[in-house]
C-alpha cells in the first residue's frame, strides 16, 4: 500500500508547489461543493490542504470558522463519513490532506481505528489537532506514526524556546507557527517577533515551517512567504465558502500572492 | 501546615497522590488546550504550588474567608425535615451562608489572591447559574481587578438577577449566543479570550473542570467544606457522617465536600447530577447515566457527545448543573466505585425546593435542591442513628422568579 504518507520530500523547501495552504471545512456549504475545491487545489498544485471535519465546539475558532462547523454539522460530515466520502474521490483529484479538528473526534472514533481507515484510504497525510497538547500527545503520537500518518506540531508566540525545540523535533509533515494569540479569524499585524520565531525554527528543522491563523489578505501572505515555507489560509478563505466564484476568486488572489511570495 | 485532606490521604496504605504530574486522575485528566495557552497552565501550575506551600498565602486565604465571606459556614441539623422525613439525621452544610450566596466565592478568593500574586490585572470567568460570575466580580471588585463574565444567553435569561448583581459589582457581562447557549458555550467562549489574553488575564474557572492544574486548584481551595464538616460533625456527634450527598455541575462542591473523607472506608458518598426532564440526548444533564468518555474543553472524562463525538446540548431546570462534562477527578473516583453517583429530575428537584423551604426556613438553590431531594430519599433508607451531610451549595434567591414562573405554568396545565 503506497501512502503520501510523508510530504516533506514533495514538499522541500524552494520547490515548485505552491506554498498555500488553503483551509476548506469539509460540507460548508455541501461535500459536492467541497469536493470542486478539493479539486481546484490539486489542479493547481498546492502543497497541502487542512481539510476541517466541523466540530460541535471549537475552542481554538473565531466566529468565521464557527458559524461553517455549524452549517457542516447538518450534513454527514462526521470523521468516519469524510474518510469513506474521499476514499470515493479519485486521488488524481486531491491534494495532500491534512484533516484539522479536535481531538475529541479522533478519541470518540478510537486513535488506532481512525488510523487504520485513514491508512487504507490512502487520502490522509496527517493530521492537525489543535487541542491535543504536546505532553498529551505524547501517548497518540506513536499510534498515528504507526500508520504512516503525520501530526502536525504547534508552535506559538508564547512557546518557551526550549519546548518549541522539542515541538519541532516530533512535528511531522511540516510546523504550524501560530502567527497570533487568539482564536482563527482575529487580524494578525506582522511583528519581528513572528519573522525572527520563524528564522529560529527554520534553522532547527528542515521540515517546512507554515504561518497560520489571521491571514487576511495576498499581502500579508506574500510578506510572511519571504521568511516562511507556507502560509495557511482559514477564516479569509471559509467567509467566502458559500459562494464558489467567490471562493475561487479569493483563493486565487492568494494563490498569485504566494506565487510572488516565492520569488 | 498540611491539607487535613491530604494527610487522611496519605494515611490510607497506598493512596496515590492525584492529580499526577501531568495533571490525570488515572486515565482523566490533563491538559488538551492549543498551545497558546500551554505556558500560561505551566505558570499557573507552578505559582499555584508555591503559594499552596507559602504560609503567608495560607494565611491570607483563610483570613480573607473568615473576615469577608464568614466562614467556616455552619453545620446545621435540620430537626423538622429529619423528623418528617423518618430515617438518619440530615444535616446541612451551609454554604448558602457564605458571601454572595454560594461555595463559589471560596474559589473565587483563592484564584484571585493567585493571580493577584502572579501580577496578573484582569480576570475573566464563565457562569452558569451567574454565581460564579457573581464571585468573580465581587472579589474583582474587592482586589481591584478588571473583570468580564460569560454566560450563555439562556442563562442570562433564567438567572437575570445574578446578571444585575455582576453589572452592578462593576464587571462586564457578555452573553454567549452558541450552541446551547449555556454552561459549555460560556466556557468556550472564556478560552477563546484567555488566548488572545493569556499574557495579563487570568482565566478563573469555577469549578473543578477543566485543563490541568484546574482541577487541582480548585479541589484545593473547595476542600476547606470536608475539612469544616469533619471538624463540626466530630464536636457535634463524635464520630464522623456515614453518608455525604453533593450536586454535581462541574464538580466543584462535591470534590470540595467529599475529598477529605475519601480515605475513610465508612464515610459513603454520593453525587447527584441533573435528570432534566428524562434521560435522553438533549433532555438532561447526567453525564455518568448517558455520556462516555471523551475529551472536551481541556479534559479527558466524562461527556454527553452522540455517536459521531459530537457533543450534546444539555437541559436541566438548574443552571449551574446544565452542562455536558463533568470534572475529571470525580469521573476517577466513580470507576474506582469509591463514589456513587446518581441523578434526580427537574420535578424532584421543584418539589424539593419547597420541601427544604417549608420544612427548614431554608430556600436552597435549585442545584442544590437535587442534593436535597437525594439525601432526603437515602435518609429514609438508613436507620436513626445515622447520618448523612448535604452540601447545601448555595441558597434559592436567584431561582424564585424562575420557579415561580415554572409553577404557575404548573398551574395553569391542571386547569
Ligand atoms: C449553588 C450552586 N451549587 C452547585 C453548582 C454546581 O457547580 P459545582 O458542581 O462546581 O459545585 C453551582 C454552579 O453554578 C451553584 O451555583
Amino acid at each position: 500500500m503506497t501512502v503520501k504518507n510523508n510530504v516533506a520530500p514533495r514538499w522541500k523547501r524552494g520547490a515548485s508547489p505552491s506554498p498555500l495552504i488553503p483551509y476548506i471545512v469539509a460540507g460548508d456549504p455541501d461535500l459536492a461543493t467541497t469536493a470542486t475545491y478539493l479539486d481546484m487545489a490539486a489542479k493547481k498544485g498546492i502543497f497541502a490542504v487542512e481539510l476541517g471535519i466541523p466540530f460541535s465546539d471549537p475552542t481554538a475558532d473565531g466566529p468565521v470558522i464557527q458559524a461553517a462547523s455549524q452549517r457542516a454539522l447538518r450534513h454527514e460530515t462526521s470523521l468516519e463519513s469524510i474518510l469513506g466520502w474521499l476514499s470515493g474521490i479519485p486521488r488524481n483529484k486531491l491534494p495532500d490532506l491534512y484533516l484539522m479538528t479536535y481531538f475529541n473526534l479522533f478519541h470518540h472514533m478510537g486513535v488506532e481505528r481512525f488510523c487504520r481507515e485513514a491508512q487504507r484510504s490512502g487520502r490522509i497525510a496527517g493530521v492537525v489537532i489543535p487541542d491535543l497538547s504536546y505532553e498529551d500527545g505524547a501517548l497518540y503520537r506513536p499510534v498515528f506514526r504507526r500508520y504512516g500518518i503525520n501530526v502536525v506540531g504547534f508552535v506559538s508566540p508564547t512557546t518557551p524556546p526550549e519546548r518549541a525545540r522539542r515541538i519541532v523535533r516530533d512535528s511531522r509533515g511540516f510546523v504550524y507557527y501560530v502567527g497570533l494569540m487568539g482564536t482563527t479569524g482575529s487580524a494578525l499585524t506582522l511583528s519581528d517577533e513572528t519573522r525572527q520565531v520563524v528564522s529560529t525554527l527554520r534553522q532547527w528543522t528542515r521540515k517546512p515551517v507554515c504561518v497560520g491563523f489571521g491571514i487576511s489578505s495576498g499581502e500579508m501572505a506574500e510578506e510572511i512567504l519571504e521568511f516562511a515555507d507556507g502560509v495557511i489560509v482559514g477564516s479569509r478563505l471559509v467567509l467566502d465558502e458559500r459562494d464558489p466564484d467567490r471562493w475561487r476568486k479569493t483563493f486565487e488572489e492568494f494563490l498569485n500572492a504566494a506565487g510572488k511570495g516565492r520569488k | 501546615m498540611m491539607e487535613e485532606g491530604a494527610k487522611t490521604l496519605s494515611k490510607k496504605k497506598g493512596s496515590p497522590v492525584l492529580p499526577d504530574m501531568r495533571g490525570y486522575f488515572g486515565e482523566f485528566g490533563g491538559r488538551f488546550v492549543s498551545e497558546t495557552l500551554m505556558s500560561a497552565l505551566i505558570e499557573l501550575e507552578n505559582s499555584f504550588r508555591k503559594a499552596w506551600r507559602d504560609a503567608t498565602f495560607r494565611k491570607e486565604f483563610r483570613e480573607t474567608l473568615a473576615e469577608y465571606s464568614g466562614r467556616p459556614t455552619p453545620l446545621y441539623f435540620a430537626e423538622s425535615l429529619t423528623r418528617k422525613t423518618g430515617g438518619a439525621e440530615i444535616w446541612l452544610k451551609r454554604e448558602d451562608l457564605n458571601h454572595t450566596g454560594a461555595h463559589k466565592i471560596t474559589n473565587a478568593v483563592g484564584q484571585a489572591l493567585l493571580a493577584r500574586r502572579m501580577g496578573k490585572g484582569r480576570l475573566i470567568a464563565e457562569t452558569g447559574a451567574g454565581q460564579h460570575g457573581v464571585a468573580t466580580a465581587t472579589v474583582a471588585a474587592r482586589l481591584g481587578f478588571e473583570s468580564r463574565i460569560y454566560m450563555g444567553s439562556e442563562d442570562v435569561r433564567r438567572q437575570s438577577l445574578n446578571v444585575f448583581r455582576m453589572k452592578l459589582l462593576g464587571s462586564e457581562v457578555c452573553p454567549v449566543d452558541l450552541g446551547g447557549k449555556t454552561l459549555k458555550d460560556a466556557i468556550s467562549e472564556a478560552l477563546r479570550d484567555w488566548s488572545r489574553t493569556v499574557r495579563n488575564t487570568h482565566y478563573l474557572l469555577g469549578t473543578a473542570f477543566g485543563p490541568h492544574p484546574f482541577p487541582l486548584i480548585v479541589r484545593s481551595f473547595q476542600s476547606v467544606i470536608g475539612q469544616e464538616v469533619r471538624r463540626q460533625i466530630l464536636s457535634a456527634k463524635g464520630k464522623l457522617p456515614d453518608a455525604l450527598v453533593a450536586c454535581v455541575g462541574g464538580g466543584s462542591n462535591a470534590i470540595g465536600l467529599f475529598h477529605p473523607f475519601l480515605g475513610e472506608d465508612s464515610v459513603r458518598m454520593f453525587g447527584v447530577e441533573a435528570g432534566g426532564r428524562a434521560i435522553a440526548p438533549g433532555e438532561h444533564a447526567a453525564r455518568f447515566a448517558g455520556g462516555s468518555v471523551g475529551v472536551l474543553q481541556g479534559t479527558r472524562t466524562y461527556v454527553l457527545q452522540n455517536p459521531d463525538g459530537q457533543i450534546e446540548n444539555t437541559h436541566s431546570v438548574s443552571a449551574g448543573l446544565d452542562y455536558s462534562a463533568v470534572g475529571p477527578e470525580l469521573a476517577y473516583y466513580r470507576d474506582s466505585g469509591r463514589i456513587i453517583f446518581d441523578w434526580i429530575g427537574d420535578t424532584d428537584a421543584l418539589d424539593a425546593f419547597q420541601e427544604l423551604s417549608r420544612q427548614e426556613g431554608i430556600i436552597p438553590a435549585l442545584e442544590s435542591s437535587h442534593a436535597i431531594a437525594y439525601g432526603i430519599r437515602l435518609a429514609r433508607s438508613m436507620s436513626r442513628d445515622q447520618t448523612v451531610v448535604i452540601n447545601l451549595s448555595g441558597r434559592g434567591d436567584k431561582d424564585v422568579m424562575e420557579v415561580s414562573r415554572i409553577l404557575s405554568m404548573k398551574e395553569v396545565d391542571k386547569i
